[in-house]
């Protein structure tokens, strides 16, 4: 009978009363492993760039300036929060915060930037060996992504081959 | 052993013409046949040896063969068997002929590798553009090799409109879509209406066509790939997820560790849950009937909080990666994932008891969009579509992955075939699917996740997986390459299948009845980017832009 059913279904609604949540003027707290915007901690990373090779979205930049100074930069554009780089992290320098709320006019809100001093040597680019053969370093060495336009350089100068890095973009080596 | 009987069969009928076969195992088989004998071999596989489509993969071989690729895959469900009937194409120009005739449900996926891979399929019969955008050029093939990734072709023209076909006579042409508050992807109809009688349509999609399975074979690399597969969908991402991982695991004969298995096992099946009741939720709001809509969603809620505690966020899990799954489940989450299941079921139990027997929902879907048995062969529908016509199909049962053989639930299956089947099915499926998480949580061992590959991947394997995505069968197919990522991926999306059978379903019906039989498909919502607010008093337009758009989105409280 329809009846009983429309009875049925006005005793759920009103078993249910008001369930929803005071959002936004109240947000709801995260779970402990939430998976938000990863923070990078300068203290701890010693610059490998594990996160770099391992980043689906190619929203982690490394540049080597020189021999010791290694820039680092999360660019959180596309960043989809997959949380790989915190997982492929050995010093466990970034974490996924509870920050889920990003939306921002001024990217440099998101980004972030390390300066990172190396003394490991970097041509062997043996500071850092993944877990998986399907996940070992792509690229050893020299990173030299184009911070300028913001964008990952697909095969790094590390070979010191003569071709050119990408299309258009030619990074030359001192 | 199966596989062997069925390439005896096709060996029998047509001798040399099988050139070549490969059986990976007791559930995959590959056959390499003549191009000129393509059709007959697919025509006797879909019609004699009763197999079902699956679909079809246009490749660009050159750089390793000198030639292109093609190949239909079919099932065989009752024998547990994945097929795939494979041919090589001399280049310059690549056609092969069209098995579109023989197989009508093979129509897109010509269509398909014809623009993406520039394969021409001779003899189809709508050989018309597809996928690539309305100002592409013709000649210009994204999934050549020889295509860079970011490339842009000469020619690209912004403001070309697509061609569209004339209406037949006396009809008129109703738009539906692009952006439809029911629908769920920026897909456009234009239905050929008489009267308020809908007799056919054309069906223009793709717009939010990502080009992810390009990236796939030039940017990304295997372990990157899982997070990009699961964006492919917002609701069942863990499907995709899961059968890209499969498919590369097929391809080079690894297994996942038995708790990785009860692990993705587990994920897919509280995915199915939310789906189901998401589902059965917006099919209620499309008929008119609200309260069911906001409890169905209420009811949801926890397993979306639950999926967040397990995975760290609420969809998109970030489970898999080639060789097992990197996210474990506590003891704790596990308890309290029971706990869920336990109240969900109770209010799971109370909807249908009262819903299913609601005479306004009958009224409203009872005869509504009726793909019947004939339908769900001929266009290879999958899925609760197929099951609602008592097709007893189900890639879990019939092709076991993941843990689902050491498992037990029924296949629920309905007769008519119309929208109110599908509500029954989908709405019975959650109970099921409470069952098998329930067993899953009982049998998981404690165990390694993930496997320690030590070697590189072997390039030039084939692999296939399919998994039983809420809405139907998702379909992968992978060939193997070098430099750490795969040659080809081909994903076919179970909405793929099922929207080609839209035409056929709407036939006939009453206009009002359109939406609520595309929406019986569960394809996947849009955002639009744009919109336009009348102010009633003075009658004055205000075109919103993006920029202002995001502005109003972005300012909170």
């Amino acid at each position: 009978m329809s009846l009983a059913s429309k009875i049925k279904e006005t005793w759920i609604c009103l078993k249910a009363g008001r369930v929803t949540l005071p959002y936004p003027a109240q947000a709801r707290p995260v779970p402990a492993n939430f998976r938000g915007r990863p923070i990078f901690d300068a203290a701890k990373c010693i610059g490998c760039a594990g996160c770099a090779n391992n980043c689906p979205a190619r929203e982690i930049l490394v540049f080597d300036v020189c021999q010791e100074i290694r820039i680092l930069k999360y660019l959180g554009r596309r960043c989809t929060y997959c949380g790989r780089c915190a997982e492929v992290c050995p010093e466990k320098a970034i974490t996924m915060s509870p920050e889920f709320e990003t939306a921002t006019n001024h990217i440099g809100d998101l980004q972030q930037r390390l300066d990172l001093f190396m003394s490991t040597c970097q041509r062997c680019g043996r500071c850092f060996k993944e877990p998986s053969v399907l996940e070992q370093l792509k690229l050893k060495g020299y990173r030299m992504d184009d911070l300028e336009n913001e964008r990952w350089v697909f095969r790094s100068r590390s070979y010191l081959e003569n071709e050119p890095v990408v299309d258009d973009i030619r990074i030359e080596l001192d | 052993m199966i596989a062997r009987e069925k390439l005896n069969q096709l060996k029998e009928k047509f001798g040399p013409a099988i050139q070549r076969a490969d059986l990976p195992g007791e559930d995959r088989l590959f056959v390499f046949v003549e191009p000129s004998a393509l059709k007959e071999v697919c025509r006797f596989v879909f019609r004699d040896l009763d197999g079902r489509y699956i679909t079809g993969i246009g490749a660009d071989d050159r750089p390793f063969s000198g030639q292109f690729m093609v190949a239909h895959t079919f099932a065989f469900d009752r024998e547990h068997l994945l097929c795939g009937i494979l041919v090589f194409v001399p280049p310059d120009p690549p056609r092969v002929e069209s098995i579109s005739d023989a197989v009508p449900a093979a129509n897109w996926a010509e269509r398909e590798f014809r623009d993406l891979v520039g394969i021409e399929p001779v003899g189809h019969a709508h050989p018309k553009r597809l996928v690539l955008p309305d100002g592409w050029p013709e000649g210009a093939h994204p999934l050549r090799k020889d295509v860079p990734w970011n490339a842009v072709p000469e020619g690209f023209d912004d403001e070309r409109e697509f061609d569209f076909d004339e209406p037949p006579e006396g009809c008129v042409v109703v738009p539906f879509g692009p952006f439809h508050p029911t629908l769920d992807e920026p897909a456009h109809f234009r239905l050929y209406v008489e009267g308020e009688t809908v007799r056919g349509c054309e069906y223009r999609g793709f717009m939010v066509h990502r080009g992810i399975e390009k990236l796939a074979e030039s940017v990304l690399t295997y372990n990157e790939i899982p997070v990009m597969a699961e964006r492919i969908c917002g609701i069942c991402g863990c499907v995709h997820n899961v059968a890209y991982a499969q498919a590369v695991e097929s391809a080079v004969g690894l297994r996942a560790p038995p708790r990785a298995e009860f692990l993705r096992t587990l994920m897919l099946e509280l995915e199915r849950l939310h789906s189901h009741l998401l589902w059965v939720g917006l099919a209620c709001h499309i008929v008119g009937f609200d309260t069911l809509f906001m409890q169905s969603f209420r009811i949801r809620e926890p397993v979306m909080w639950i999926a967040e505690k397990i995975t760290g966020n609420r969809k998109t899990y970030g489970l898999c990666v080639v060789g097992g799954v990197h996210r474990d489940l506590t003891p704790e989450l596990g308890a309290e994932l029971r706990q869920v299941l336990d109240r969900l079921e109770a209010e799971w139990r109370a909807v249908t008891a009262a819903v299913l027997k609601d005479r306004n929902i009958q009224k409203r879907t009872c005869g509504i969009g009726v793909a019947d048995r004939k339908l769900v062969k001929e266009a290879a529908l999958i899925g609760p579509m197929a099951r609602a016509a008592g097709v007893d199909i189900d890639c879990r049962r019939d092709h076991p992955y993941a843990a689902y053989d050491r498992v037990d639930f029924e296949v629920i299956t309905a007769e008519d075939g119309d929208v109110w089947s599908r509500i029954v099915v989908r709405a019975n499926e959650v109970f099921e699917s409470i069952k098998i998480m329930r067993q899953c949580l009982e049998k998981m061992e404690d165990g390694p996740i993930q496997l320690s590959i030590q070697d590189e991947l072997p390039a030039g394997r084939l692999g296939m997986s399919s998994v039983e995505a809420p809405r139907g069968e998702a379909h992968h197919f992978v060939i193997t390459g070098e430099n750490n990522r795969p040659r080809r991926w081909r994903v076919r999306a179970p909405t793929y299948q099922n929207l080609q059978a839209v035409p056929a379903m709407i036939k006939d019906q009453q206009l009002a009845d359109m939406t609520i039989s595309l929406a019986s498909i569960d394809p996947c919502f849009s955002c639009t980017d744009r919109l336009e607010t009348v102010d009633l008093n003075s009658g004055t337009t205000k075109v919103w832009s993006a920029e202002e758009l995001s502005r109003l989105a972005r300012w909170r409280t």
